[in-house]
């Protein structure tokens, strides 16, 4: 049998058939449109950030420092206040389920000090209507931060921005749609549509930030709808309303020392200072974490390695390698696409080679 | 700079020109053919995230394979979850494939039982040269290794499911050169 016979055979037993699909009946335009139609939260500068959340899909953020932010195409963002109760059931309203130190469920919760000091900065936004569940939350240590919200086949996202990044992302939004002044939870706003079931309103800046809140899934009568629901509260009730899975400040220690537990931790690694990451869900907490301690071992292997090291550099190869067994990394493998690409990278430095763009896919600072 | 509607544009003209391609390529790798709308959704949502870095038109597709494979791993590893997206092109392939006669060909079954028994890395070499129609050089660009590792591999897994086949269909007779011989083209 020569070459050609055995190609032929397999050519022959190819499943696919041009055509056996026929029309697909508008199938491939609506999963574009889906799509599309995805929150894009890599859609601005911002603080590296390794992914959306979602059942799906990676993220890579591109770190810091893009001077051309204003000209980005922007994010989506609202601001709602939910809460989630434990037992997965309807949310209630924050009003009256979350008082200030409360938990979801009751926990009496203790803030520090400086959490509170630098959250009081930016007092948040919630949806004060049942059915809203937070899906995301990322970000809040400084002046930046995003939270999505899902009810049903709606959803509501949230994204913080420092007040003077506001004139760029507004004149970006120009270019959407002509504005309409709303106001939300009294405080003045625009609103942009990007489609008939896709609208976003960016709220004048206040406190050195601005929010723009972005919802898809309902007309323009459901979004104002919702709308008259965004109340703004201050901070303490807005950590109170989030469920007890997300990493809030006073869960960072905690939940750190879960996550590192079976990760071996480059030399002088600060622990302590995992108390900057603000406040994110399980899958960001894990990539934000495993982000510090990726980015400290390959810097240790670039040193490693300048400095001819070469027990050090076996350490550092053989921690990355160890990646594959680092239990977080599983937790968050149904999720997104971050553990793959911690993988990905640090098979090939463990490998010998530094891949361009390393700290870019790492979130390396 | 490239502005985000740039961006986008080049997305739309990238799903048009590669969702078929993607699609066939999926369909070829699943058990169930209609797993091969998430994972399509899913590579070309990966594509959607990045597309400030995608790859220049030449070598897109072949990217899109290696994401696409990726996805597919973690498919088989059981890992991969039933996408939210797609639900309709998953209702018109399962409407649509179901019933294929063509599948259930024994000399086909025969020759996808040998190509299960190749080597992961080996299989992939043959049905992306086969099947995708590719280059060594570009196979080598979705599989990540070098062009001579796939030459090498390319030939290993054809000698390989020589043998494989060979046990199973003895040798190949005039039947198959029939069904596979190219349609005369009339007038030309």
């Amino acid at each position: 049998m020569t070459e050609e016979h055995v190609d032929r055979l397999v050519r022959d037993a190819d499943p696919y058939r041009p055509g056996v699909i026929g029309d697909l009946d508008g199938a491939k335009q609506a999963l574009l449109e889906e799509i599309m139609s995805e929150p894009t939260l890599d859609r601005v500068a911002e603080t590296p950030q390794p992914r959306t959340r979602g059942r799906h899909g990676l993220v890579r953020r591109f770190a810091g420092a893009l001077t051309a932010a204003a000209a980005l195409i922007g994010i989506l963002a609202v601001s709602t206040v939910f809460r989630e109760q434990p037992d997965d059931g309807p949310a209630a309203p924050a009003d009256t389920a979350a008082a200030p130190g409360t938990a979801g469920a009751g926990t009496p919760v203790v803030y520090s000090p400086v959490a509170l000091q630098a959250a009081e900065r930016n007092p948040r936004l919630l949806i004060d209507e049942p059915g809203w569940k937070v899906t995301t939350v990322y970000g809040f240590a400084e002046k930046q931060g995003t939270i999505a919200f899902r009810n049903d086949g709606q959803q509501l996202d949230m994204n913080w921005y420092p007040a003077d990044q506001y004139d760029g992302y507004h004149a970006d939004r120009l270019h959407v749609s002509a504005p309409k002044a709303v106001k939300v939870d009294g405080w003045p706003g625009d609103l942009f549509r990007y489609s008939a079931k896709d609208f976003a309103v960016m709220l004048r800046p206040r406190d050195g930030v601005f929010v723009e809140l972005r919802a898809g899934g309902g007309d323009r009568t459901e979004f104002d709808r919702i709308l008259t629901h965004v109340v703004r509260v201050d901070v303490r009730t807005w950590l109170a309303a989030l469920p007890p899975e997300i990493v809030t400040p006073a869960r960072v220690d905690e939940r750190a020392t879960i996550v590192l537990a079976d990760i071996p931790l480059p030399p002088n690694f600060d622990k302590a200072a995992l108390r900057d990451l603000g406040t994110n869900d399980p899958y960001q907490f894990g990539a934000r974490v495993t982000s510090r301690v990726g980015c400290a071992w390959i810097a240790e292997w670039q040193r490693a390695k300048r400095a001819g090291d070469d027990a050090a550099l076996r350490r550092a190869a053989d921690a990355l390698r160890s990646s594959h067994r680092w239990q977080v990394l599983h937790q968050m493998n149904d999720e997104g696409d971050w553990p793959e690409v911690f993988w990905e990278t640090a098979d090939k430095v463990a490998a010998g080679d530094l891949p361009a763009g390393y700290d870019q896919a790492l979130g390396c600072a | 700079m490239s502005s985000g509607t740039e961006h986008e544009d080049r997305f739309r003209r990238v799903y048009a020109a590669d969702f078929e391609p993607l699609l066939a390529y999926a369909l070829r790798r699943v058990a169930q053919p209609e797993d091969a709308a998430d994972v399509v959704a899913e590579t070309f949502l990966v594509a959607w995230r990045r597309r400030r870095d995608l790859p220049a038109d030449a070598e897109v597709r072949l990217w899109l394979y290696g994401v696409a494979r990726r996805v597919l791993a973690n498919h088989h590893r059981g890992g991969i979850r039933r996408q939210r997206l797609g639900e309709r092109l998953r209702q018109r392939i399962t409407s649509a494939v179901g019933a294929d006669p063509g599948s259930a060909v024994p000399e086909r079954l025969a020759v996808r039982a040998a190509l299960a028994r190749l080597g992961e890395l080996d299989r992939e070499v043959l049905l992306l040269t086969v099947w995708e129609g590719l280059e060594p050089r570009e196979a080598a660009e979705v599989l990540g290794v070098s062009p001579a590792a796939v030459r090498t591999r390319l030939s290993r897994a054809r000698a390989r499911l020589r043998d494989l086949v060979g046990d199973d269909l003895g040798s190949p007779g005039h039947v198959l050169d029939v069904l596979t011989a190219p349609a005369p083209k009339e007038g030309r």
